[in-house]
């Protein structure tokens, strides 16, 4: 990220180069290379970005339930015509008009 | 006093069970109905996973055990109660001075008897069939044990319901529709205690004791909703259906007339 | 006494309508993204609400059955039948945005968690009771109750069962410990969603009461007629 860096590692390396101690049993250290970890770097922030910009699940899942409620609300309101045209039905059976609100819905 | 009640209540409900037994008796409808099916779902059973290896049957054998507990107790609860409507008796049973828990345990009891039935069958034919079932020869007294306790809360709930249904005029659809998701915990628990069997698990007495509490619980709320929803049922029955098929003629012809 | 209830829907709705606008608002302006889940995290707010609004539906239907069973009363078989209803449709968007969110969070839809199974079965017996209310015949009502009762006293042993069950399976943790800004976008979503629904539920049981009325108005009419 910092121009700091790659100075810093070819420094470690140049200071991790060892001194060849005792006879060939040195086994150089086995680490996460400068590539590695840039694409290692990119990748996590790939997904970040993939986590934080993730619209279509949220989108589903609310259109589902105010779908659901509005499927509802439909069905209530298709419902309470229904009622309504029953009890219209009833008072004029009765030959009676309208006069006392009855119990609306 | 409530001791009496007791024993009265005891007696009744040996009476009861008494009759149910000899009427079963005497052509066998339910117990060779209801073997027959169970023969029939596990010859099904054996050609659909025979060929499964053993550590595979292991999770599979307690699936199966309880499966075929609730298809045969579906259709022999089914068959019990439409008995009971076709000749009318338990109508007739309930205007009787009878009480009306007695006719829940005898009901139950004699249903219980014939899943057993079923069950001596069932159990032997698994354990010969997939080879993790070899444990059920090896611990026969867990086993039964198992086998009573899930049977017990099965019949529980389910002889509410058959009966409920019977006695309402309902339809024998509506029976499977209700009894599987009710009976649902029941079944899991068996589930996992027959899960604990065949792994051989140390803590089994404690899942049978949980198996036990869960049936008392079943029985009591069975028990204790069985007056009133068959006696609500009963007498209510034939008032609210001649009011019903009125009132929707009625409206029918209303809502046609003014306009 | 018709006229003050009456009153109760509006405004239940008139109270729930600026809450809805806050807490929709506040879930997607105000409320920072989950560390590990990010935007998905923001389907909880309703999600949850939604499972809580299920079983307190369930809790209400089984109470108002009883009630039916022991006085015959057709308010409580009416408010059994609306609650249920309204259980059935909240159970419903539980079991269909919780895929959604385990589907983005978990990588898959269905973890067979003690929680979903639980909700899963509580949603079934919920289902058979309104089955058995629309196609039973007039008497299975009494029948439809017990199973009412059933479904609310089933709701512990079933999650108990589940959980003894799932000892078997790998499990899963589901969100612990929120941080406070998080329920404070919790807090108005769940009462928004609540005094929708309680609106919904009053409006259905008063229909049905209506039902019942209109019933004996015409049988009435019938036996004066007669």
């Amino acid at each position: 990220m910092t121009p700091i860096s790659p100075v810093l590692i070819t420094g470690l390396a140049f200071e991790a180069a060892p001194a060849p101690a005792d006879g060939g049993e040195y086994e150089p250290a086995v680490g996460t290379s400068r590539e590695e970890k840039e694409i290692l770097a990119t990748l996590e922030d790939k997904a970040a970005a993939k986590t934080a910009s993730d619209y279509q699940h949220i989108v589903w899942a609310y259109g589902i339930l105010w779908a659901l409620f509005a499927a509802y609300g439909l069905f209530l309101w298709r419902r309470s015509a229904r009622l309504r045209a029953d009890v219209d039905a009833l008072r004029q059976a009765l030959d009676r008009p309208p006069a006392r609100g009855g119990p609306g819905a | 006093m409530l001791h009496l009640a007791r024993v009265r209540l005891l007696r009744q409900s040996l009476l009861l069970l008494r009759s149910e037994l000899r009427q079963e008796l005497r052509d066998l409808e339910l117990v060779l109905t209801s073997t027959f099916f169970t023969l029939v779902v596990l010859g099904m059973f054996y050609l659909s996973f025979a060929a499964l290896e053993k550590k595979h049957t292991l999770p599979a054998v307690p699936g199966l055990l309880w499966l075929t507990v609730a298809f045969v107790g579906t259709i022999t609860l089914t068959r019990a109660f439409d008995r009971e409507r076709e000749a009318d008796t338990l109508r007739a049973l309930l205007a009787a001075p009878v009480e009306r828990l007695a006719i829940y345990v005898a009901k139950a009891g004699s249903t219980l008897l014939v899943l057993l039935v079923c069950c001596a069958l069932l159990v032997p034919g698994l354990a010969s069939m997939f080879p993790a079932g070899q444990v059920f020869w090896d611990m026969p007294l867990e086993t039964a044990a198992l086998v009573v306790l899930g049977c017990l809360g099965y019949v529980a709930i389910g002889t509410l319901f058959a009966a409920g249904l019977a006695g309402g005029g309902g339809k024998n659809m509506l029976l499977a529709v209700i009894l599987y998701p009710v009976t649902t915990p029941v079944l899991m628990f068996a589930l996992v205690t027959t899960r604990a069997l065949l792994d051989k698990n140390p803590n089994l007495p404690s899942y049978l004791g949980q198996m036990a509490a869960l049936d008392v619980i079943l029985l009591g709320v069975g028990a204790l909703l069985f007056e009133p929803v068959l006696v609500g049922a009963a007498p209510a029955r034939s008032a609210q259906a001649a009011r019903q098929h009125r009132r929707e003629a009625l409206r029918a012809a209303g809502r046609q007339e003014p306009r | 006494m018709k006229r003050k209830s009456e009153l109760v829907v509006p405004l239940l709705f008139l109270a729930a309508a600026p809450l809805v606008v806050y807490s929709v608002q506040r879930v997607f302006l105000h409320t920072p993204n989950e560390r590990t889940m990010g935007t998905a995290f923001k389907i909880f707010f309703f999600h949850v609400p939604m499972g809580w609004l299920c079983m307190l539906m369930a809790v209400i239907s089984g109470v108002a059955a009883y009630v039916q069973l022991r006085r015959r009363s057709r308010t409580a078989a009416a408010v059994a039948l609306a609650a249920a209803e309204v259980g059935f449709l909240g159970g419903l968007g539980v079991m269909l945005t919780g895929p959604i969110w385990g589907h983005a969070t978990w990588g898959t839809p269905w973890t067979g968690d003690a929680r979903q199974v639980t909700t899963a079965l509580l949603w079934l017996v919920i289902a058979a009771y309104l089955l058995l209310r629309h196609f039973g015949q007039h008497a299975s009502e009494r029948l439809a109750a017990a199973l009412a009762i059933f479904g609310a006293v089933n709701v512990p042993l079933i999650y108990y069962a589940v959980k003894l069950w799932k000892t078997t399976h790998p499990t899963t943790g589901v969100v612990a410990k929120l941080p406070p800004e998080m329920w404070a976008t919790f807090w108005p979503g769940l009462s928004a969603l609540l005094l929708v629904s309680f609106g919904l539920f009053a409006i259905r049981a008063r229909q049905l009461v209506l039902v019942g009325e209109l019933d004996d108005a015409y049988v009435r009419l019938e036996d004066s007629r007669a």
